[in-house]
C-alpha cells in the first residue's frame, strides 16, 4: 500500500528541512532564549538573596539604633543623678561653711564684748576707786596712806558687790 | 470545505450506482485526502525527489516557525515582555522541566535544540493539517519515518559520545547476564534498537491519519444518506473530532519529544 510505504523523496525532504530548521532555530531562537532563561533564573535568585540580605541588614541597624538610644538614655540618667548629687554636696558644704563662719563671727563678737565689758568694768572700778578716794579725802580732810585707801576701797567695794 | 463538497458531489451524487460502488467511492475519497500528491516532478540521478503537498506543507510550517520565533526571540529580554515570547518561553520551560531534565540531566542543554525543534515542528505540522485545504505532513509515513530516523541518529550519537563506540554497543546488553542467554539477548537488543524508533514513526503517523479518516468518514455519511438532515449531526461530529484533533496534535508532539528524550537519555546513561 502506498500509504504505508515511506517514499525516498519525503524522507529526503523531511531530513533536509528538519536539519536546516534545527540549525537556523538553534542559532536564532533556542540558543539565545535558553541562555536568557538561565540568566533570568540567576538574576531572580540573586535579587531575592540581595533583598534578603538587605532586610537582615536593616533589621540589624534598627536593633543597633535601639541599643544606642537605650544606652544614651541610661547615660543621660546617670549624668543627671550624678550632677544632682554634686549639687547637693556643694550646697551642703556651702551651708556648713556659712554656718561655721557665722559661728566664728558670733564667737568673736562675744569675746570682744566680754573683753570690752571687762575693760569697762576695770575702768569703772579704777574710776570708782579714785572717785571714792577723792570723796573720802575731801570728807576727812586728810590724805590716807595708800594701804589705808586700798583696804577701805576693797571693803567698801565688797560691801557694794554683796549689796548688789 | 465547500470546494471539496462541489468536487465530490458529482462523484457520489450519481443515482444509479450500486451500494458497493458507492462504498468504493467513499474509500477513494478518504484515501484521496490522506495520501500525498505530487506537485512538481523532480528526479535527479534517478531518485524520486518530487515536491509533494506534504513537502510543501513542511516548508510552509517551517517558514511559519521561523517567522514566529524570530518575532518572539529576536532580542531575548530578561524581563518578560510580549505575549508571543511569554507563550513560547512557557512552553520551552515546561518541555525542559518535564521532558528533558528528568531523562537527560546535565546533558539536557546539549539536546534541547533538537528536542525543541522536534516538538514545535511536529506540533505545527499536526495543527497545520487542521487548516481547511492544507495537508497533514505528519500524516505521511515518510515524514514520520524521517523524524524517527533523526531521533535514531541522535540516540546513536549520544550513546557513542557518552560511552565510546565499543562501550555503547557493549552496554546495550544488560551486564551480568549468564552466557547462555546471550544468543537470545543479542538479537533481541538489536531488534529493540530499531523497533523503538519504528514505533515512534508509526505512532505519530497513525494518530494523525486516524483523526483525518474519522473526519472524512463522517463527511461521507452525508453523501451516503443523501440527506441534508444528517449533515447537522455529522457536522457536529466533525467539529468534535476536529477539536479532539487539536488535543491529539498537542499530545502526539509531546509524546514524540518525551520519547526522543527518553531514548537519548537511555543511550547516554546506560547504567540506569
Amino acid at each position: 500500500m502506498e500509504l504505508l510505504t515511506p517514499s525516498v523523496g519525503t524522507l529526503f525532504w523531511t531530513g533536509l528541512t528538519f536539519v536546516l530548521l534545527l540549525f537556523i532555530l538553534k542559532k536564532m531562537a533556542w540558543g539565545p532564549v535558553l541562555q536568557m532563561l538561565d540568566e533570568r533564573e540567576k538574576k531572580i535568585q540573586e535579587s531575592l538573596e540581595k533583598a534578603d540580605a538587605a532586610q537582615k541588614e536593616t533589621e540589624a541597624a534598627v536593633a543597633k539604633n535601639l541599643e544606642i538610644m537605650e544606652q544614651a538614655k541610661k547615660e543621660a540618667q546617670s549624668l543627671l543623678s550624678q550632677s544632682k548629687k554634686t549639687a547637693e554636696a556643694t550646697r551642703e558644704e556651702l551651708t556648713k561653711r556659712a554656718e561655721a563662719e557665722a559661728t566664728k563671727i558670733v564667737d568673736k563678737a562675744k569675746k570682744d564684748i566680754a573683753q570690752e565689758r571687762e575693760k569697762a568694768v576695770e575702768e569703772l572700778r579704777n574710776q570708782a576707786a579714785e572717785l571714792s578716794v577723792a570723796i573720802a579725802s575731801k570728807l576727812i580732810g586728810k590724805t590716807l596712806s595708800k594701804d589705808d585707801h586700798k583696804d577701805i576701797i576693797e571693803s567698801s567695794l565688797k560691801q557694794m558687790v554683796e549689796a548688789n | 470545505m465547500i470546494a471539496t463538497l462541489n468536487k465530490i458531489m458529482p462523484l457520489v451524487g450519481g443515482g444509479g450506482e450500486g451500494e458497493g460502488h458507492q462504498e468504493q467511492l467513499g474509500a477513494d475519497f478518504i484515501m484521496h485526502h490522506i495520501q500525498d500528491h505530487v506537485l512538481w516532478e523532480f528526479h535527479p540521478f534517478g531518485y524520486d525527489l518530487s515536491i509533494t503537498k506534504h513537502v510543501l506543507m513542511m516548508w510552509i510550517v517551517s517558514g511559519l516557525m521561523l517567522f514566529l520565533f524570530s518575532l518572539a526571540f529576536r532580542r531575548p529580554k530578561l524581563v518578560p515582555k510580549g505575549r508571543l515570547a511569554n507563550f513560547f518561553e512557557f512552553i520551552i520551560l515546561y518541555l525542559e522541566e518535564e521532558t528533558m531534565k528528568p531523562y537527560l540531566g546535565h546533558d539536557s542543554r546539549k539536546y534541547a535544540p533538537y528536542l525543541l525543534t522536534a516538538f514545535f515542528f511536529v506540533l505545527f505540522c499536526n495543527l497545520g493539517g487542521l487548516v481547511p485545504g492544507s495537508a497533514t505532513a505528519t500524516g505521511n509515513i515518510g515524514v514520520t519515518t524521517g523524524l524517527a530516523l533523526l531521533t535514531f541518529s541522535m540516540v546513536q550519537i549520544a550513546g557513542i559520545k557518552n560511552n565510546g563506540f565499543v562501550g555503547y554497543f557493549k552496554g546495550l546488553i544488560p551486564p551480568g547476564l549468564p552466557a547462555f542467554i546471550l544468543p537470545i539477548m543479542v538479537p533481541v537488543e538489536i531488534v529493540g534498537l530499531f523497533t523503538k524508533h519504528v514505533a515512534l514513526a508509526i505512532r505519530l503517523f497513525a494518530n494523525m491519519v486516524a483523526g483525518h479518516v474519522v473526519i472524512f468518514a463522517l463527511l461521507m455519511i452525508i453523501f451516503s444518506f443523501k440527506s441534508w438532515g444528517v449533515a447537522g449531526i455529522t457536522l457536529a461530529g466533525i467539529l468534535f473530532v476536529s477539536l479532539l484533533e487539536i488535543l491529539i496534535g498537542l499530545i502526539q508532539a509531546y509524546i514524540f519529544t518525551i520519547l526522543s528524550a527518553v531514548f537519548i537519555g537511555m543511550a547516554a546513561h546506560q547504567d540506569h
